[in-house]
């Protein structure tokens, strides 16, 4: 059914964004054609290259740095050579075993996955509801799902703590668990408003069609509106993906007490404090901490920057 | 009509779902947390689960010994034993859920905080239940862990700080271990050609270690409800301490390229340290070739060092009181603080126990009991020992000077007692 | 007739079955929100006025929090290193910002590897990421051997805080790139080949036109970047070990928070403390919001 629709509406302001990168420059200060200008034109052009190289070369120095550590043994770490005269993994290999890293990464990967699953599911179907359904009272409770923006985490820290410590009514001790930090994470302000945004510019033939044809609701969301959301689905996937892979704060106030549930910041962080100076294996976590995140990032370009400048721009 | 029932259908069938799934989890987390302390109401036996922060290799494989000890003679308790990382933050965690272990360390310093809250469970009621006897233990170190008439723990151990002497550096600069802060003074002197900076004394930037200095003084910080900081008996120890600083007499671990005093005593960048027992055994295990002893602490106008100490304690929510009390009762008792303190890594905190530890002599230890006073301070005190080490640092460096230090701790104490 | 009749009376009931739903399907993301959002904000505004432990309510306190917290001096030194940050650290990230949309946004060759490599940084975990600078900056660092020094750059209450601030700088200005992308690119072309007809050169064009063209986004990264800077927690942490030093240098509002309620156990003072962190940042995000409804409406 999907295949017989024409391309997704591409509107909300984001998803344009993303397609930047494959179309023609924005518009920049026209200067072809005027005379006399072209020689200055290439040499301004060659400075920028050269500035833009350097800049690059700034931005890149330090992880090409941790990672040239990551493969040195611990005397070589406290030389200056560019690259290590004998690479080995053998840092990684202590950090993963002897450090249990390797235990952090995946208790990211298993977090960082339920919590973006949750939230698609919970993001998309709340805003199919709020872009389409009516019912009384919509307006206000959006407006409730755009205040928890502005409520900063900080200020759940307590209440949070003690919530999850002696959960009201059913007295779980959710401190420490798994299911704790899932809960807190559920779903998004951000990423429900996203899909709203989304679903919105969706034109309601969709719908209609889906309706004639004796859909309920459920099934005109799962199977007419969900494939249509593809940008939008990609974009919270990887932002909440993103964002709770690299979540410091909560796993900090939820695992500190219990080794074994750690992330992986968390367990740099640890290790930082107790080993200050074992630079090639806080090195090997680091690079595991960040390069799956810059994978993701080079796949998912597009979706990456229009979930975040939207994310951004309207929420 | 029909596709909205499916759907409707679909839509509880969801909710349902994600219901069921958050519950399932909650449920299975409560139960696993429950599952550790079986309730056994009246009879002291099933499981105690025993608590404390991360410790040595060596201290943990005693408290093993001692712990084991402990099941054999009492056949019906069995005792889990967990050693917590981030101790404090982990503890309050489980405080915060009504699930604290039956029996955990309690540090002198948390304690008045702990108590306040009402984490803490006063034992006087077992004490005089079993008629534990409670003369054997020094006074001084029971006063923190007491509050409002009722005691909330024993002593486990303690420590005072003393000093620790390279004696292979003494004998080259032919000096003998000083007594008094003069001859601290000359001591060290004397010293200075036979460590690498010159600064042969290790002096952490501390009031955790300073405060002796200011007791030896006749000093004190805290009189009733007052803050004395700015007083002169502590102004003039503040200096003396702060003065073998500025004097090039010694310098901080950081400074001397050490974590610890210890630390620089072992890698011989100082030859005088003050510190408590817990150079042993990490000196031998890190540096065996250091050759070094234990001195009595020096003395200003009277004999005077800090201690420090922690109890054996219950918390309000513990399950298994009755074994929990059990368990208390061997570890801080005669037989239990025997072979807790056989091996020499913490002294007895009972005066009717007597050891003969391996390694240096522990008598300079074992004498600063009459003049040694435990570090323990009332509630909400906390903040005040960080301001105070915060300036002290300052004051290491340059950057602050003695009576404004002085005067900035005192007003922060203030606050803190009000 | 009787066909139209049952129509209308199905219209209705369908009316019914599509709010059930409606509420059905939006019940699990508000319950969430109502639990863990709004619920802890009220709590926290309650146990504000309290002395309160993980057991609950110890005393009664009413507004004592808050007055202790006006002349609480490591509250105010907290208070002020994150308006030191703050007012180095936006400028900072928005002319960065800026200047690398402008040039990314030109008709270059590699573009999209220039985006990336600017934006790369902002992709990574701040615990990492820090680990990688307390690595570069240490006294034996990269950063040392390369301009000859020794100096400890997390170590010294000089230094510290601004260590994080470049820190911060670098990692987020790739951000703030992309939202200023996203502004230069809804400002239409003829703007500037109106200009380059009246022989504007290049600079000149950016500071007359697009600079004042870019004002929404201006102060949209602004605030964003402010309320950023506001709660910025876990490079102080990691460098100080969670205690704010050396000296207090890399105190910060949020990371005494922290303390406050996890180390000191003082739920009630900490709770104050973040109602006042809340305040600033609610005051920010609805100035913000007027002001973008303003122009939105325009």
């Amino acid at each position: 059914m999907a295949s017989e629709l024409p391309p997704i509406p591409p509107v909300i302001a984001a998803e344009e964004l993303a397609k930047k990168g494959e179309v023609p420059p924005g518009p920049g200060p026209v200067t072809e054609g005027i005379p006399g200008r072209e020689g200055a034109d290439k040499i301004r052009r060659t400075i920028t290259y050269v500035v833009l190289a350097a800049v690059s070369l700034l931005f890149f120095v330090p992880f090409f740095w941790s990672i040239s550590t990551s493969l040195k043994t611990l005397p070589e770490a406290a030389g200056f050579d560019l690259l290590p005269a004998d690479p080995s993994f053998r840092a990684y290999r202590e950090a993963i075993t002897t450090f249990n890293f390797g235990r952090y990464f995946l208790n990211s990967v298993f977090l960082a996955s339920v919590v973006t699953g949750f939230n698609l599911f919970l993001a998309s179907l709340g805003g199919y509801a709020f872009a389409r359904l009516r019912f009384p009272g919509r307006e206000v409770l959006f407006f409730l799902v755009l205040g928890t923006l502005m409520i900063p985490h900080e200020l759940r820290l307590v209440p949070v703590f003690q919530m999850l410590s002696e959960f009201p009514v059913t007295h779980w001790n959710l401190l420490g668990s798994y299911q704790g930090y899932i809960l807190i994470n559920l779903v998004g302000a951000t990423n429900l408003f996203l899909m709203r945004q989304y679903f919105l510019t969706i034109p309601k033939d969709y719908e209609e069609a889906a309706k004639l044809d004796g859909a309920g609701y459920f099934k005109t969301y799962l199977r007419v509106m969900l494939p249509l959301a593809g940008p939008a689905l990609a974009a919270i996937t990887i932002l909440t993906f993103q964002g709770t892979w690299n979540d410091f704060f909560w796993p900090l106030v939820i695992f500190l007490g219990d080794e074994t549930k750690y992330t992986l910041p968390l367990g740099i962080n640890q290790f930082r404090s107790q080993y200050s100076t074992q630079w090639p294996e806080l090195m090997s976590a680091s690079i595991l901490a960040i390069l799956p995140i810059f994978a993701l990032y080079v796949f998912f370009q597009r979706y990456f920057i229009a979930g975040i400048t939207s994310a951004g721009v309207k929420g | 009509m029909k596709r909205g029932n499916v759907s409707l259908k679909l839509a509880a069938l969801v909710v349902v779902l994600m219901l069921a799934v958050s519950i399932g989890a909650g449920v299975s987390a409560g139960k696993r947390t429950k599952g550790q302390g079986p309730v056994a109401a009246k009879a002291p036996s099933g499981t105690v689960t025993l608590s404390g922060w991360s410790v040595g290799a060596t201290e943990e494989k005693l408290l093993k010994q001692v712990i084991s000890a402990f099941e054999r003679s009492h056949p019906r308790i069995k005792v889990t034993y967990d050693a917590i990382p981030n101790y404090d933050q982990a503890m309050l965690a489980k405080f915060s859920a009504r699930r604290p272990p039956d029996v955990f360390y309690l540090n002198s310093e948390k304690a008045p905080t702990w108590i306040k809250q009402g984490l803490i469970l006063p034992l006087d009621s077992y004490v005089k239940k079993s008629k534990f006897a409670v003369a054997p233990f020094y006074p001084k170190l029971m006063t923190a862990f007491r509050a409002n008439g009722k005691t909330y723990g024993f002593p486990k151990d303690w420590n005072p700080l003393v000093l620790q002497i390279n004696t292979a550096m003494l004998a080259k600069a032919k000096a003998k271990p000083p007594t008094t802060w003069a001859q601290l003074k000359s001591v060290a002197q004397k010293l200075r050609s036979v460590v690498p900076d010159g600064r042969p004394l290790c002096l952490a930037a501390e009031w955790q270690r300073m405060m002796a200095f200011v007791y030896q003084n006749g000093g004190s910080v805290l009189q009733g409800k007052t803050p004395t900081f700015t007083s002169p008996k502590v102004r003039q120890a503040v200096e003396f301490y702060v003065g073998l600083q500025k004097s090039g007499l010694g310098n901080s671990p950081a400074k001397l390229g050490a974590g610890w005093c210890g630390e620089a005593l072992g890698k011989e960048k100082a030859a005088i340290a003050f510190e408590g027992g817990w150079v042993y055994p990490y000196l031998p295990e890190n540096f065996p070739k250091i050759k070094w002893k234990f001195f009595p602490m020096v003395k200003g106008k009277q004999a005077g060092t800090l201690a420090f100490t922690a109890a054996y304690s219950m918390g309000t929510h513990s399950k298994n009181k009755e074994a929990g009390w059990e368990l208390i009762k061997y570890l801080t008792g005669r037989t239990g603080m025997k072979l807790w303190s056989s091996k020499g890594l913490v002294l007895p905190a009972r005066s009717d126990v007597k050891v003969k530890p391996p390694g240096p002599s522990r008598t300079p230890l074992l004498n600063a009991a009459a003049s040694a006073r435990a570090w323990s301070w009332p509630s909400g005190f906390d903040k005040v020992w960080t301001v105070a080490n915060n300036e002290l640092g300052a004051v290491f460096e340059g950057k602050q000077t003695i009576p404004a230090m002085l005067k900035k701790i005192n007003d922060e104490a203030k606050d803190a007692l009000d | 007739m009787a066909t139209e009749a049952r129509t209308e009376r199905s219209i209705g009931s369908e009316r019914v079955r599509e709010a059930l739903v409606g509420y059905a399907f939006v019940f699990l993301p508000l319950a969430s929100f109502l639990i863990f959002f709004f619920y802890p904000l009220g709590y926290a505004f309650y146990i504000s006025y309290f002395d309160w432990g993980p057991l609950g309510k110890i005393e009664t306190l009413g507004l004592e929090n808050y007055r202790d917290l006006a002349d609480d001096e490591l509250f105010h030194k907290a208070l002020k290193n994150t308006l030191r940050y703050t007012a180095v650290v936006v400028p900072c990230q928005m002319a960065l910002g800026l200047t690398l949309a402008v040039v990314v946004n030109q008709a270059l060759r590699g573009r999209t590897f220039f985006r990336a490599a600017f934006y790369f940084p902002s992709l990574a975990s701040s615990a990492a990421i820090t680990a990688v600078a307390l690595y570069i900056l240490a006294s034996d660092g990269l950063l040392n051997a390369l301009i000859g020094t020794d100096k400890a750059w997390f170590a010294e209450s000089g230094t510290a805080l601004e260590s994080i601030m470049g820190l911060n700088i670098w990692t987020t200005s790739g951000t703030m790139m992309l939202f200023y992308l996203a502004a230069l690119q809804a400002i239409p072309t003829d703007v500037y080949e109106a200009a380059a007809i009246d022989g504007a050169k290049s600079w000149r064009t950016f500071w007359r036109i697009t600079f004042p063209l870019l004002k929404p986004g201006h102060f949209f990264v602004g605030v964003v970047s402010v309320i950023g800077s506001l709660q910025v927690f876990d490079q102080a942490f990691i460098v100080s070990g969670g205690g704010g030093g050396p000296n207090y240098s890399t105190m910060t509002v949020v990371l005494y928070l922290y303390n406050q309620a996890i180390n000191d156990v003082r739920f009630g003072y900490a709770a104050a403390v973040g109602v006042i962190l809340f305040a600033l940042i609610f005051t920010l995000t609805v100035v913000q919001r007027l002001v973008f409804g303003r122009m939105e409406a325009a």
